[in-house]
């Protein structure tokens, strides 16, 4: 760990890409097996496989009350170090300064500390713990140790850039690479792979999500090619999930990779009954008489802990399945579309409630599919999903064999960049966010928008947006960019302001999308398709 | 002996002498050529005489009405009736705290200080007071500085590995003080470099006192080859930004950080400042032997607050006073 943390300064000091790669590459090569698993798991910011249902738990408070105790520090003047440091890794190396017994951390220990870390139950335990290893490591491997459990090691290395060292360091090819980390959402065992020269024969893991086929978003019905090549589903204002079923046992991942399966415990004692092994991509929606909610409806659910099985639920859950990828032992992800088809329904169809078949229709011409849309938005979905005919399952691609058409004008995903303090009875939180899209690895503002938010997830976002600021331009505080949201918005046009060339009109929130990492938020280029597809006279 | 602090700096009425005030007055103490300390033009001026030359340089052709008196470092002088001496402080050359003894009380003033050896000029002298009135520009505990020689190393090692890959160094540092510390660094080690003008102009006044910078040559606006850059915070965007070639290295107090990058753009983070670190400051108070402490500058609040938990009477007037405003 000690050495880790050198590589991540260097790294960090390091602008070039390139550079970057080169260095980390080195790095990798020089590691055992377990070491490679383990040093790529803490680089890209995970303690444990992404697939593994463990959790630290360790919030900032812990983090908080361990440096305290183990610095012998003030509260007021902690809180103001990490405000004014911006990261709580950081913040916490700088307050040990001089204060550790400087005794050498391997990797191993560090694993074997975060499994402790899962294992304790009680907070006050997992502080106890922090304490003694605050008072033990050096302050700089401390700091990114703490940036393990915060889960990002803010050192300007994109996962898309460990992927291209994890290549070089083997001298396997990057797309390879990819594509197995895309099957097995597993870089560390992507890694072995590749420096075994095994990388052709990996496949899927039960129980480890592997990375979700994308559509790509069209604005209407003229952007489909051929419309009789297309299997149409509805689009659902849900949760995207996969879920991995094997032996009675049952786990959902949303496409953060995060386990969601305690939020959902009727579904999860569904899936347990299903016979043999699979893994199956949908999406979990709120339900009612046959029908789906607004997705609002389950928002409350993700931000909770746990959801009790027997109380009366408020909007209770189904997973509308419509793909599968993996049945008893045998990956289907190449096989046609129509096959993967044929042996879902075969699954469930003995299933019922709350396990679901999405409908699956197709169109002759592009009236048709009108009419479709039209009576997807009447059933309360939010449009439709075209899937190409005889089309492989592509994990991590946005190729363009799916297609999504939302309303006419779709919201985007962005991703909060500043914020600043509202008005009147907003006065104490920050409630103005400033937002961006994605611009090959940085990111652009398009807008500003004053909050749609309920006043509990307004106090939420404040807490959280204080944690990542990074500096203040008198009232405005610039932030990380970590938070994403997804705006509606009147229309797109043209603008000096931001730097992206863009403004949204009216853009306004429609909610925290806390499933998803800014690495998936929408990009300046969908921004200009916008911008070029609608209709010159789309005033408001 | 009475003391106000106010928006416009630190009053002492007994005397009637100003402590770097800013804005106009009868009487002033400069502590150094800093603008936060020495921007307004006074009818008196008490300085160390390389910070009055410094202060000449700034206010050229303002000062006809202005009497300056130049007091060498360890020599007592008589004020309305209280004895005044300038001590060393180590920041930028000049710099000097002042020690006020009037009707047996000792009132040290240390203006912008650290304790660590500086690269350029002299050390700091530990002056024993009663009352202390201290700088806390980085005064939280996540501050930690470079010693000199191993901040020497650095500035040294980063220029030569920039020069060997073919790209061009530049360091960002203060116009007074930092620039001309990295250039006798860069000049000692005999790597060629070049300095901005608003740097360059002082260059001869610190190689005067001892600090020559030799095979420097002035930068006209071209990214030099083969040679390293030293430019002012404030210049360096519009110079690199794009620029392949340049790798940009950030000395300072605030390169403490991590987000020092985000802020300047810099690849090379190296945190020697002319301010003490938060433990120098505490080892400063704690040398000084004061038991009443006013904190100034910087992080105020937050020093008093920690001075006061660990037994000292500590106040933060400044902001106190602000608020009261404020309010």
């Amino acid at each position: 760990m000690d050495e880790l943390a050198a590589i991540a300064e260097r790294v960090a000091s390091r602008n070039s890409r390139l550079e970057k790669i080169r260095c980390v590459a080195e790095y990798l090569r020089s590691l055992s097996d377990e070491d490679l698993r383990r040093a790529l798991r803490f680089l890209s910011g995970r303690p444990f496989s992404p697939g593994d249902a463990r959790r630290l738990a360790v919030g900032h408070v812990s983090l908080r009350e361990a440096v305290i105790a183990a610095g012998g520090w003030d509260p007021e003047t902690v809180r103001l170090c990490i405000r004014q440091v911006g990261d709580i890794g950081e913040a916490i190396g700088l307050l040990l300064h001089g204060k550790t017994e400087n005794r050498p951390l391997s990797l191993a220990q560090a694993e074997r500390l975060y499994e402790e870390l899962a294992r304790t139950r009680r907070s006050g335990q997992k502080e106890d713990l922090l304490r003694e290893c605050f008072l033990r490591y050096r302050p700089l491997t401390l700091k990114y140790f703490v940036k393990v459990i915060t889960g990002d090691l803010r050192i300007g290395l994109q996962e898309r850039m460990l992927e291209e060292a994890v290549a070089a360091a083997s001298g396997a090819s990057p797309a390879l690479v990819r594509q197995a980390v895309h099957r097995t959402g597993d870089l560390a065992e992507t890694a072995l792979a590749a420096r075994r020269g095994t990388l052709e024969q990996i496949c899927p893991h039960l129980f480890r999500p592997l990375d979700f086929m994308l559509a790509r978003p069209i604005a209407s019905a003229a952007e489909v090619p051929d419309p009789g090549n297309w299997l149409i589903e509805d689009k659902y204002d849900g949760i995207r999930a996969q879920a991995h079923v094997a032996d009675g046992r049952a786990a959902l991942f949303s496409r953060g990779f995060a386990e969601v399966t305690a939020a959902f415990p009727e579904l999860a004692a569904a899936l347990e009954r299903m016979p043999g092994s699979a893994i199956l991509d949908g999406e979990i929606v709120a339900w009612r008489e046959g029908r789906t909610l607004p997705f609002s409806a389950l928002q409350q659910r993700l931000a909770r802990k746990e959801v009790p099985l027997f109380l009366p639920l408020e909007a209770p859950a189904a997973f509308i399945a419509y793909d599968l990828l993996l049945r008893d032992g045998r990956e289907l992800l190449d096989e046609p579309i129509e096959a993967r088809r044929t042996e879902l329904e075969r699954l469930l169809l003995a299933a019922g409630e709350p396990l679901l078949v999405a409908p699956q229709c197709t169109a002759a011409d592009r009236d048709e599919l009108e009419r479709l849309f039209d009576q997807a938005r009447a059933r309360g979905n939010e449009g439709l999903v075209l899937k190409r005919r005889g089309s492989r399952y592509e994990a991590g691609r946005r190729g363009g064999a799916w297609l999504k058409w939302k309303r006419p004008l779709a919201t985007l995903d962005v991703v909060i960049t500043a914020a600043e303090q509202g008005h009147g009875k907003r006065a104490g939180v920050l409630s103005d966010y400033t937002f961006a899209v994605r611009a090959g690895d940085r990111f652009v503002n398009v807008g500003k928008a004053y909050s749609g938010l309920t006043d509990e997830e307004i106090r939420e976002l404040t807490g959280r947006l204080r944690e990542l600021a990074v500096a203040r331009a008198g009232p405005v505080l610039l932030v990380r960019p970590e938070i994403v949201l997804e705006v509606a918005f009147n229309g797109v046009q043209k603008s000096t302001r931001h730097q992206s060339g863009f403004a949204l009109r009216f853009p306004r929130i429609v909610r925290w999308r806390r499933d998803k990492r800014p690495e998936q938020i929408d990009d300046l280029d969908r921004v200009r398709e916008i911008y070029q597809n609608q209709a010159p006279a789309s005033g408001c | 002996m009475r003391i106000e602090f106010t928006g416009d700096g630190i009053h002492l009425p007994d005397l009637d002498l100003w402590l770097d005030p800013r804005s106009e007055c009868r009487r002033a103490w400069i502590s150094h050529a800093h603008r936060d300390h020495a921007g307004a033009v006074h009818q008196e001026v008490f300085g160390t005489a390389e910070t009055l030359e410094f202060y000449r340089l700034r206010h050229e052709g303002a000062l006809e009405n202005s009497t300056l008196h130049a007091v060498p470092y360890g020599q007592s002088w008589e004020l309305a009736g209280a004895r005044l001496t300038a001590y060393p402080a180590a920041h930028i050359l000049g710099a000097a705290q002042l020690l006020v003894e009037w009707r047996g009380e000792r009132l040290l003033y240390t203006g912008d200080i650290k304790l660590r050896s500086p690269l350029c000029g002299r050390s700091t002298e530990i002056v024993r007071a009663d009352r202390l009135i201290i700088e806390s520009t980085f005064g939280l505990p996540v501050f930690h500085f470079l010693d000199r020689e191993p901040a020497r190393d650095r500035i040294v090692s980063f220029a030569r590995q920039c020069l060997e890959e073919d790209r061009v160094p530049v360091f960002v540092g203060h116009e007074l003080g930092r620039g001309q510390e990295i250039a006798h660094v860069l000049g000692q080690a005999g790597v060629p470099f070049q300095a901005h003008p608003a740097i360059a102009q002082h260059l001869p006044a610190y190689a005067a006192a001892g600090f020559p910078a030799p095979g420097w040559s002035l930068y006209e606006g071209d990214v030099p080859s083969g040679a390293a850059l030293i430019l002012p915070p404030r210049l360096r965007p519009a110079l690199t930004t794009g620029n392949r070639r340049v790798r940009v290295a950030y000395v300072s107090g605030w390169a403490a950080l991590d987000n020092a990058r985000a802020r300047t753009g810099a690849e090379e983070l190296i945190p020697y400042s002319d301010h003490a670190d938060f433990e120098e400051l505490m080892a400063l108070v704690k040398a000084v032997g004061a038991e009443e402490v006013d904190v100034v500058h910087g992080y105020a609040e937050a020093f008093a607050r920690i001075l006061t938990l660990r037994g000292w009477l500590a106040r933060a007037p400044q902001r106190a006073r602000l608020e009261q405003r404020n309010g």
